[in-house]
Formats: structure tokens, sequence, C-alpha cells
């Protein structure tokens, strides 16, 4: 991923759809049509902010078919690094934003015989989309929709309107929880199951899954975290030759990009491996985030996933 | 062009209980009966997994069907054992079975390699992975090869060169699998030198 | 670049297929070195010098016609050559709009692609198509969308299927091949389908293009160049028809290799498709005889060193064993033993 393959958008519409999420429509700024994607894609939004850039990743939750604008869903985070406040309160109708390609890390499996998407709270996001490719086709399918209230519960009307009963509403308000080990124990065979959500409906629904005999390859999770904050550290690149100052609520791979340098990424999570970096040397801990390195890799210390992961230390050297 | 050492052949490994499933259908073929014995025995200890196994087997023709696998199986504790007097008819039971089986079942196949690519192409309609199939070859090793030529299939192929059923052109039995055809390729063995034959050696036994 | 098609040119029969010089200035040689091994070879699909087979993201020569021609005349008497699994519809669609996208904005002065939302007008001016059609609806078309666009390009089209960490071959369009069955390797992943490649394994070469295909992102395509060499410029050099081909191989002397033997190469670009999230593959196949080879005083140095260098393995897997001696004897004339400059370009 590099900076010249961006896309300018303006914003062109804004909504408050419930108290905490904001939903916004991106059309190009020279008109034309956006390119085309796979329900469950997300596009990195590269903000900038009056202190520093943002880049985000958000599903896209348009339907596929309808390229004339992205629309996106931003929950306002409490504990926020900057980006969703900047959404929400500093960009307006109008406001011009980049946008990075799609890239999908979350997509429907083309063979399943039955797809299961469970969401909880702003990880509706990627199923809206998803959705509309199920729509109509041979596949059975059903969402599960677990909010915290009623009123929280995003883009409700429109699912209903379309899906009728294979929407399941669930508000924590009216002491409603999805059974997970009903829901899951008993799918035909070739049924995959997509969750999005908080990180711990994702490894409630994995580990109940798991349980009942599902293989990983048919359990399938998007989130959407935060790199985890952490003390300041420093770190220098031994190609580039500079130092770059990491600060407590900067990730590594910000803080090295804001110093000028391009570290290829796709997903900005931990996950997809993209970012993965050499460590020349480290007089510290490192310390992992990611989902994506081996316990072994992590052992060695001799390799770091600067989108989500840190380190405690005295100095540490990277292949940058 | 390269006819051994092909990375598309399959793999094959004794088969071991598999804890995480929560159901397990087993199929034999043949002398499959011994490593579905030994699945079993593994799971003595775990009375629930039993109960929710089932056996489909085929015997020998040449044996006397019926009574000494049943019990054989009977005795390893499995209630839900199905003995066919054919291959085409336990690989049907497979496939209704396979239709109303849930997510969580575990498939183990037996016995030789044509009724275990026979058994995968069933497996594959219902998106069955490679991470719930465990499969043992055991028997003959006679191949069932596709004629790349008249895509003919010829079944119990114990030759490394052999007459197409369809086209008769003399075939060399290549190492390179189709899953989805469930046989090995079979390319014409002298079409550059008509006659040219390496020696004929049975290889697949 | 002005290209004047030719269109009653044959690559079976009477074979009367010849490069133009400007088709020989351009060809894509693939040895950057007087040595040949697998690599990893994969550099982004990014614009070529002007008139350079890299110059578009998918090219047009002056064989297109008579190569839209031969694919005809193959699928005619194999329809099988054409695959595609039910679930890989979007893919197809995603295909079609690629390749006519690229030839409408890079060849306008033979395509034309107009849309106005889902009403598509394609022309074809080359092979004389005018065709209405709605995007996204099969029957709007009279076959499917894959076999539809890619008997209007050059080379052939593999479809790849995305899902469980893996890449699935699952739909294509393959009459232009070295020796492999679209028919026999459908429905097998990346490292199955390669299974038949020697060594390569070995070297990792296909765990490394498996990882970076599959985060291969939209609107970064890549590239690679591959070769062989066929007897007589003959495409269809598939294993269904190998007992056709098979004996040409046999043919081969030091005295006639010139004009026998063609290098053949294969520029195979590969791209993230949109709507289906699949990997496309194309392999467009390019080749040149020897005698015209030669008229590059570095590349007849060249390719007599790679020859007569090639590793055993490589030999026997591109199927050059029983003429390989031939037609290093044919070259060697051709080798002064003068240093090469690194780099593919002729000099």
């Amino acid at each position: 991923m590099t900076e010249a393959a961006t896309i300018e958008v303006e914003v062109t519409a804004i909504d408050q759809v419930t108290p905490l999420i904001k939903h916004f429509r991106l059309a190009p700024v020279d008109g034309g049509t956006l390119p085309a994607f796979s329900g469950g894609s997300h596009i990195i939004v590269v903000m900038h902010g009056a202190a520093r850039a943002h880049r985000n990743p958000y599903s896209v939750l348009s339907p596929p078919n309808r390229l004339d604008a992205y629309e996106i869903g931003v929950r306002r985070m409490e504990e926020s690094r900057g980006g969703s406040h900047f959404m929400h309160d500093s960009v307006r109708v109008g406001s011009r934003l980049q946008i990075a390609h799609p890239v999908n890390l979350f997509g429907l499996d083309k063979i399943a015989r039955k797809h299961v998407l469970i969401a909880g709270g702003i990880g509706i996001t990627p199923f809206l989309a998803m959705l509309e490719d199920l729509y109509g086709g041979p596949v059975p399918y059903e969402l599960h929709y677990s909010v915290r209230s009623p009123e929280h519960a995003a883009f409700l009307g429109r699912l209903r309107r379309r899906e009728g009963g294979r929407v399941h509403l669930y508000c924590d308000s009216e002491q409603q929880a999805i059974n997970f080990e009903a829901l899951l124990g008993n799918q035909p065979l070739g049924t995959h199951v997509y969750v999005c959500g908080p990180g711990g409906m994702i490894s409630r629904v994995a580990a109940v899954a798991k349980d009942c005999g599902w293989p990983d390859s048919h359990i399938h999770w998007e989130q959407f975290s935060a790199p985890p904050v952490g003390d300041a550290f420093e770190v220098f690149l031994a190609r580039s030759r500079i130092s770059v100052h990491v600060p407590p609520d900067q990730s590594l791979l910000e803080s090295i990009e804001a110093a000028g340098v391009e570290v290829p990424y796709l997903c900005r999570g931990g996950v997809c491996g993209f970012c993965q970096t050499r460590v020349l040397e480290v007089d510290g801990e490192l310390l992992h985030n990611d989902h994506f390195l081996s316990e072994a890799e992590r052992a060695s210390g001799k390799t770091i996933m600067p989108c989500v992961s840190r380190a405690r230390c005295r100095s540490l050297l990277l292949d940058l | 062009m390269l006819v051994t050492g092909i990375k598309s052949k399959p793999v094959y490994a004794p088969l071991r209980y598999d804890a995480g499933g929560r159901y397990h259908v087993m199929l034999g073929q043949e002398v499959g009966e011994a490593p579905l014995l030994r699945v079993l025995g593994d799971m003595s200890g775990s009375p629930e997994a039993l109960a929710r196994t089932r056996v489909l087997y085929v015997p020998l023709r040449a044996a006397a069907a019926g009574a000494a696998p049943a019990a054989a199986f009977g005795g390893a504790g499995v209630a839900d054992v199905r003995i066919f007097g054919t291959t085409a008819a336990l690989l049907e039971a497979f496939r209704d079975l396979l239709g109303r089986a849930l997510m969580g079942t575990r498939l183990y196949v037996a016995g030789p390699e044509s009724f275990i690519g026979l058994a995968m192409k069933i497996a594959l309609e219902f998106n069955l992975n490679k991470d719930e199939i465990r499969a043992e070859e055991c028997g003959t090793r006679a191949r069932r090869v596709y004629c790349i030529h008249c895509r003919t299939t010829t079944e119990n192929v114990r030759t490394n060169i052999v007459t197409c059923g369809g086209c008769t052109r003399s075939l060399l039995v290549r190492d390179h699998y189709s899953r989805r055809l469930a046989a090995y390729m079979g390319v014409m063995a002298d079409a550059e030198v008509p006659g040219e034959l390496p020696p004929i050696r049975e290889v697949f036994a | 670049m002005s290209t004047a098609f030719k269109p009653d040119e044959t690559f079976r029969d009477s074979f009367t297929f010849r490069n133009s010089e400007a088709a020989i200035r351009r060809f894509p040689m693939p040895f950057p070195e007087d040595n040949y091994m697998y690599s990893v070879n994969i550099e982004p699909h990014t614009a070529g010098p002007p008139g350079s087979v890299t110059e578009f993201p998918i090219d047009i020569d002056e064989h297109y016609v008579a190569e839209c021609n031969e694919r005809a005349l193959v699928l005619a008497a194999e329809p099988l050559r054409f695959q595609a699994l039910p679930h890989m519809m979007s893919a197809q669609w995603d295909c079609l709009e690629l390749i006519m996208e690229s030839l409408a904005r890079d060849y306008p002065q033979h395509f034309a692609l107009a849309r106005a939302g889902n009403r598509w007008h394609w022309i074809n001016r080359p092979l004389g198509i005018n065709r209405h059609f709605t995007f996204g609806e099969a029957s709007s078309l009279d076959r499917q969308p894959l076999d539809f666009i890619t008997r209007q390009a050059q080379g052939d089209w593999v479809v790849m299927d995305q899902r469980e960490g893996d890449l699935w071959t699952e739909a294509g369009m393959v009459t232009t091949q070295a020796d492999w069955s679209l028919d026999f390797d459908v429905g097998m992943t990346f490292k199955e389908w390669h299974g038949p490649v020697p060594i390569a394994h070995e070297l990792g070469v296909f765990d490394r293009a498996l990882k970076f295909l599959l985060n291969l992102r939209l609107g970064a395509p890549v590239r690679r160049l591959n070769w062989t060499m066929t007897v007589h410029p003959r495409l269809d050099t598939s294993p269904e028809n190998y007992p056709f081909w098979g004996p040409d191989r046999a043919a081969v002397t030091a005295l006639n290799a010139g004009d026998l033997v063609n290098l053949r190469v294969e520029l195979q670009g590969l791209w993230r498709l949109p709507r289906s999230n699949a990997v496309v593959f194309s392999i467009r196949c390019y080749l040149i005889s020897l005698r015209e080879l030669v008229t590059v005083a570095k590349w007849g140095r060249r390719v007599h060193r790679v020859l007569k260098n090639l590793h055993p393995e490589l030999v026997d897997y591109k199927g050059l064993a029983r003429y390989r001696d031939a037609v290093v004897e044919w070259l060697a004339p051709y080798d002064d033993g003068v240093p090469t400059t690194p780099g593919t370009a002729p000099e």
C-alpha cells in the first residue's frame, strides 16, 4: 500500500443513525464511479487532523453494485486516539478525504452451503454489503445482531425491510442474548459463520464453534480494534537512518509513517501480515499484539507487526 | 514431463481419532476394517463420542459379508454400523447421510485409494475440507486413470503403462491427481516416437 | 502502435505464422542473464516503454485476429477448453469488465465500450462484433461472460477463487497452453495445479508466490515471465492433443532447428478482481522462431548459453529433451563467446 494509490473523495451526506454511530456517504471528487468491490471489504480512510494524520479502516456498507459512492458507519469510540473523534467532530458535508482501494479480508466463502452472520454493535457494517451479495441467491443465510438497546441498532429498519425474518435482533437492555451453543450446534455441513463485533464476542463465538467441532476454516471474524496504547519508546530505522519516537497513543506504524517512511500495510489490525518487519536488534522486550505471528516467531524476537505491536525497551533497531 | 514426485498426489496418514469433532462418520472398504477398528479402539474411553459415531463398511466380495465385520464394529462399542454388499450402495448411503449431517462432523476413510477418492468426491459436495477429513490408504494401490485425450476413466490400473479403455492408446500413468475426477492423469506414452515405450512394470500393486 | 493484423496467419497445418521486424524487436525475452533457474520473479504490472509488450496491461499485437480465429477452431473441436464452476459467475463478469475496459481504453482505434448504468455497448472492430448487453445478466449474452470476452483476447485466462487461505483454479479459457489441461486441473489448489513443476516446490517458489498472491490488491496487478519451446509456431500444445504435436519433437535436427523451433514466452499477469475477490491469471503467449531470434545478436548468444547449461530436470519438464542438443548445435555459430549485457533488452 503506498500513498499514491488513494482516491480523493468528498463527504456528500452525514447522518446520525444511533447516538454513537454516524453514517457517511463518500463520492469521488472527479465524478465518475468508485471501484467495484466485494461485500465484507473495508477501505482505509486517511484523515488529516491538526496534529497528525489518522488512517482508520472502515467497512464499506453500501451495496456493492452502487458505485457512485461508498457508505461507511463510524462509531464514536470512548478511548479514541483521534480517528473516530475526527470523523464525528471535524468532518462535514463537503469535507475531503482520501481512501484506499477496498480490501477484503472478510469475504463470503463462495462454496458454503449456508452463511450464519453474527454482528455486535458497529460490527453490523460489513454485513450490510455482504447481505446485498447474498440476497436472492440460492444459499440460505441468517443474521444475528446483538446491540445494547434498540436505539443502538443501526440500520435496523433497512435490514428488516429487506431481510424480514432472516434478521434476529438481541438487545442487552431486554436481557436478550444470542445462544451460541444452540446456534452453532445445529447447522448443516458446509455452513460458515462470520462474526464482527467486540473482541469478547469474537472470542466467544470462536470458542463455542470449536467446541461444537467446527474447523477454523469455517469460522471468519473481523475486528476493528484500535492499536493498543503503551509506554513511549524510541526506534531506529536502520536503512532510513532515522530515529523515530513512538508516543503512547500512536502506533509504531503510525509513528514511522509520520516520520516519512512508508511501510507496506493492508489491514492495520495485526491480522494480514502485510506490514511484518524484521527486527535487527532489541534491548528490551517486544510486545506482540497481533494475530498473525506464530508463537515461535514471537519468541524469536526477530520480527514484529508495527501496526499493533509495541516494545518496552531501551533501543529497537528495525530493518526499514 | 514429470511423472512421479508430483505435489498433487494425495498424501495419506494413519487414521487417528479427532477429539475436536462432535460427530464421526467412518467409511471402510475391504482391508480398511482394521484402521477403523483401531480408531474406534482409541475412542473406547469416550462413550459419548462412540454414541455419535456411524460406521459404513463394504467387505471384500470374496469374503462372507455381514456377520464378522458387524460383530467386530459392534464389539468396539459403535451402535450404528451398516454393512453394504457393494461400494456403490455404501457411497449412496454416505451421500444421504451427509445431507442430514451437522457441522462438527469428522470423516474417516480407510481402504484402497480408489475408494478414498470416490468418497472424497462426495465429501466435496458438502464443503467438507481437509481439516474435517482423515484418510488412510490400505490395500490395493491400483489406480483410476483418466485419459486426457478421450476423457475415459480406466479402473484398476496396476501398471505404469496401460491401454486406454476408450481410445486404446498406450497411456503413461502420472502422479498428477485430480480430486474432482478422483483419478490420475494418463497421457499418451509414445506420442513422440510411436511404439517407443518404457518397460511395462506393475507399480501400483 | 499501428497494428496491421494478419488474419490469415495459421498456428497449425501450414504454420504461416511469422513475426514482423517490429514484433521481433518487442519480443519479451525472458532471460536477463546467461543462466536460467526458477524464481518468484514477480514485479508490479506497470506501464513499460511505448511500443513494448507491457506498455498496456493487456497487449494486442499483429497476431490478434489470427489468434482469435485459432481459439475459435480449438473450441469448436473441444468445448471443454472453457470451464467455469457455478460459483464463479461474478468472477466471470469481473474479467469481462477488466478486458473490455483495458482494450477500449488502450486501443481506441480497435475497441469501444459505452456504458449507461448496466446497459453496455461493446464494439470490437477487428472481429466485427457490435454488442449490446446487460452487465451482470447472463441471459443478455449468448455465451458465458468469460467465454464471450476471452474469445476476443489473446492468451489464456485462469480465474482462481480465494478461500480457506488458498487459491482454487475454478474457471478458465485455456487454448494456448504449454502442456497442461484445464479440464484435468479445474478444482485444484494453487500448489496442486503447479504439482507437475519440478524443483520449484523444493525451492519454496510456490509457497512464496501463494502468500504474495493471497495479498494481491485491487488496482495493483503484478506480472512475471515464463518460457518454454515449441516445435512449429503451434499455440495449442495441450496434453489433450499431444498425440498430434508430440511427433514434431522427434522431427527436429541441427539443420532445421532454426525454422522449426520456437521460443515460447508467457507474459503472465495477475489481477485482483473486485466483486468476486478472485484472482485472474492471464497467460499471454509469444512465439519467435530461432531464425527470427538470432537477428538480435545478443539474444542469439544468450539463448545458446541458457539452453546449453539448462538444469536437466528443467530440460525434461519443459519437454526439450529430444531436441535440445539439436537446438544448441544450430545456435552455436551465433555465439561468439562475447559477454552479454545483463537485462533482456536487445542491444
